[in-house]
């Protein structure tokens, strides 16, 4: 789920696209998990009319899943009610909008980036309303081949079910979980995947343009109903029909179309392992790698996937010979990029996967040790590479002995690093192993029935009972603790994401405040600003400009850690 | 190079048979036995001042005649750099106290580490591929040591470039680059397309927030935010 500078980010994104009601309605979720109308209305302290509204434009915006479950009401009968579950990477999927035009831009054609970005734009849209956008631009016919183009790259899909009903046994924890209870984290991640399988349409239908009687859609709503047939502007109502428990719940079954952002996350995520090969190890390898995984796309089941689909030898050849790049290799040098890639052929029947988990962990460690090395120095990221090699527990003096650091220095490094939790530390003091965690600068542990432990300083120990009233001092004699380090690369990819949310917000923040600064100089017509104002406008665009690919930049890494 | 030790073992002299324990003094012999006793660990002075329990002026003189006796020596500690720690002669002072083979009077000898990790790139990178054995040669011949390394030295030095990310470590598959190497044994090779210098700059690192050392006190209205940020104003003054 998400980290503390994750909810802050995705809520300045709600605000900054559709303002602070919506933003405080969406907070609400991201911190306390699905809620009832009910409880909205309780936590935000704003009136029904506004919560719907802000919903209705969640929903449109498929920032939010609406699903329905069964829970004991008040007079101990089963009653139906309404949840509504936030869905954090679809908020985040709006910072890369204009990744998604490119690729289509970039894979299909104009046409088609004109279709999607109308998708992105209103969030969700009928075929009708499609069309229409484009009457002024083109023939029917050629939007309709451009839709079906996008379909059949799976860039767009059928909208999932408005309010899926979702077994009241699987969604207990919901209302009990709270942003600080990160235990539950992965109960809701279930719960999250849980929903979205429950309103997720069958995958024949999801591409298909034909409704289940094999008619296409536009056809039934062309003729009389276009009184009904609402302008791009009114999209919202839609989507959901204004109910009073459910949205959306509309009896006419509206066929609706969104960007599948799955889709447009697998295709990133191809090109991030495609482009990582290419600089660690050659375009050879690159070539053959984005040859497989260009054919098999569509065969993945899900993002995340381990391994790339397998494929013969002969397949590879044939798909590699389709690329200009491909051509000029041999089936030789197909086999040796196939070994650099680290798969031998499996089993008897000559096929080949690709690890493609083990490409994006490499990327993922080349980014945290990047920024070892920069923030704390080559020392830190000699120690820091060695430990995260190790996997398990080392000594201080063992790890500057292996890193060619001064005894003296190494504990103030690894200090350091600690404090910023990039690393785990655990004392051995005599026969006790003492586990230690950040809270608020303080380290605070517990010794398996033993008071609570805290330190102070790195010279001494203190061991506090629960009162903190001191209970006895040590002073850390070296032959008798032992100061050990490790990489907990689990917590710390967590850490390093959370990091990275903190620092795209800030990004963000610093375009508002830079153009804030400047708002006079923004509304000076351009043939005023001469001299010195031109100058000064001239540093501005830089500054945006450069503020602004620094974020698209760092969202390839957040990305990486979140979503590949 | 006469600097690099060999790993410290527990020399032990032969007493003299004429020995100068004979002619000690009753405070010379206390303080004696306490150092002697810490064998190749020694002992700091204030240390041994207390456990001895012998006034200040006389242990000093005592230590001062010890030490012109030849049966104490002066150590330097890595740990307490500039405080007075004493070894019997006849104990080598452990590598926790001299701090092994890469130390010279208590301070990391890197003069002497980076001439020899230079040296183990360069011969790598001219190989491309290179078992530690045909370092090890390479430097021997090169003569830049006067002093005899070992293997395990050169797998240090080796270990540390793997570290920093210079050269990777394979196993020999014993085809192409690697026909001249036995199968299964490691060896040492350039890291991607031979291309020396830093590691790739992440997205992260690469704008203030990913190397800023307060990040963790920064928020968006406080003390420290991005709006007073100095790093992102130092970075945007083009």
């Amino acid at each position: 789920m998400a980290t503390p500078y994750g909810i802050k980010f995705a809520v300045h994104l709600i605000t900054s696209h559709f303002g602070n009601l919506v933003a405080n309605v969406c907070e609400n979720l991201l911190r306390k998990g699905p809620l009832t109308l009910q409880q909205l209305i309780r936590f935000t302290e704003l009136t029904p009319l506004q919560i719907k509204n802000s919903l209705l434009i969640l929903i449109q915006h498929n920032c939010v899943q609406p699903f329905s479950s069964e829970q004991i009401g008040a007079g101990g009968n089963e009653v139906k009610v309404t949840q509504y579950l936030v869905l954090f990477d679809n908020i985040l999927h709006r910072l890369r909008f204009p990744k998604f035009l490119e690729i289509v831009s970039e894979e299909l054609d104009k046409n088609c980036g004109e279709i999607l970005e109308g998708l992105l734009q209103h969030g969700r849209l009928t075929l009708e309303q499609i069309y229409e956008r484009a009457r002024d631009n083109a023939v029917q016919d050629a939007v309709r081949e451009s839709f079906q183009k996008l379909l059949n790259s799976r860039f767009v899909e059928r909208c999932p079910a408005p309010e899926p009903f979702v077994e009241p046994s699987t969604i207990k924890s919901s209302n009990k979980r709270g942003a600080k209870s990160a235990k539950l984290d992965e109960v809701s991640e279930t719960e999250e995947q849980r929903v979205l399988a429950a309103a997720a349409s069958l995958d024949t239908l999801r591409f298909s343009i034909l409704t289940p009687s094999g008619t296409e859609f536009d056809e039934d709503k062309k003729d009389g109903d276009s009184s009904s047939s609402m302008g791009v502007g009114e999209k919202r109502k839609h989507g959901a029909a204004d109910s009073d428990d459910a949205f959306g719940s509309n009896e006419n079954e509206v066929i609706l179309w969104r960007a599948n952002f799955e889709e447009f996350t697998r295709y990133l995520r191809h090109k991030a392992c495609i482009e990582n090969v290419r600089a660690r190890l050659d375009v050879g390898a690159a070539t053959v790698l984005k040859a497989m995984l260009d054919a098999t796309r569509s065969a993945e089941k899900k993002v995340k996937t381990e391994n790339s689909v397998s494929l013969s030898m002969d397949t590879i050849f044939e798909e590699v010979m389709k690329s200009e790049a491909g051509r000029s290799l041999t089936l030789d040098r197909v086999r040796a990029s196939l070994v650099q890639l680290g798969c031998s052929s499996s089993g008897t029947d000559d096929t080949y996967s690709i690890d493609l988990k083990q490409i994006i962990e490499l990327a993922q460690k080349e980014e945290v040790e990047s920024i070892v090395l920069r923030r704390y120095g080559r020392d830190a990221y000699r120690m820091f590479r060695l430990l995260s090699k190790a996997g398990l527990l080392q000594e201080t003096d063992k790890i500057a002995d292996m890193t060619f650091v001064e005894k003296k220095e190494a504990p103030k490094i690894l200090g350091k690093l600690w404090k910023d939790e990039y690393l785990h530390m655990e004392v051995e003091y005599f026969n006790l192993l003492i586990k230690f965690t950040l809270s608020s600068n303080m380290a605070i542990c517990d010794v398996v029935d033993k008071p609570r432990l805290t330190l102070s300083g790195m010279s001494d120990l203190v061991l506090m009972d629960q009162n903190k009233e001191i209970v006895n001092k040590f002073v850390v004699d070296r032959n008798t603790t032992f100061y050990l380090w490790k990489v907990n690369k689990p917590i710390l990819w967590q850490h390093v994401l959370d990091e990275m949310y903190h620092a795209a917000l800030n990004l963000s923040l610093r375009v508002i405040h830079e153009l804030d600064q400047k708002k006079e100089l923004l509304t000076i017509p351009p043939e005023k600003r001469t001299g010195p104002l031109e100058k000064e406008f001239k540093r501005l665009k830089n500054a945006k400009f450069f503020l602004e690919s620094s974020l698209m930049k760092l969202d390839d890494a957040l990305m990486l850690f979140r979503h590949f | 190079m006469s600097r690099l030790q060999e790993p410290s073992s527990l020399k032990r002299k032969q007493p003299d048979s004429r020995s100068p324990l004979d002619s000690l003094t009753e405070h010379e012999r206390i303080i004696y036995n306490v150092i002697r006793s810490k064998q190749d660990m020694g002992i700091w002075m204030q240390d041994m001042k207390r456990v001895a329990k012998v006034p200040d002026n006389v242990a000093n003189k005592a230590l001062k005649s010890l030490e012109t006796k030849k049966l104490i020596k002066e150590v330097v500690n890595i740990q307490k750099r500039g405080k007075k720690h004493y070894v019997a002669a006849e104990f080598e002072p452990a590598t926790e106290i001299t701090g092994g083979a890469w130390y010279s009077n208590g301070k990391m000898d890197f003069v002497v580490i980076n001439i020899l990790k230079d040296q183990c790139l360069k011969w790598i990178y001219k190989q491309r591929v290179a078992t530690l054995e045909g370092i090890l040669d390479a430097i021997r011949k090169s003569g830049i040591s006067n002093v005899e390394l070992t293997t395990v030295q050169i797998e240090e030095l080796v270990r540390a470039l793997v570290l920093d990310n210079e050269v990777v470590e394979v196993k020999s598959n014993g085809m192409g680059e690697f026909d001249s190497i036995p199968v299964g044994k490691v060896c040492y090779k350039s890291t991607s397309k031979g291309s020396r210098g830093d590691p790739k700059i992440g997205a992260m690192s690469s704008i203030p927030c990913g190397v800023c050392p307060r990040i963790s006190d920064c928020t968006p209205d406080g003390i420290i935010s991005p709006k007073t940020c100095k790093y992102y104003s130092q970075w945007l003054d083009f």
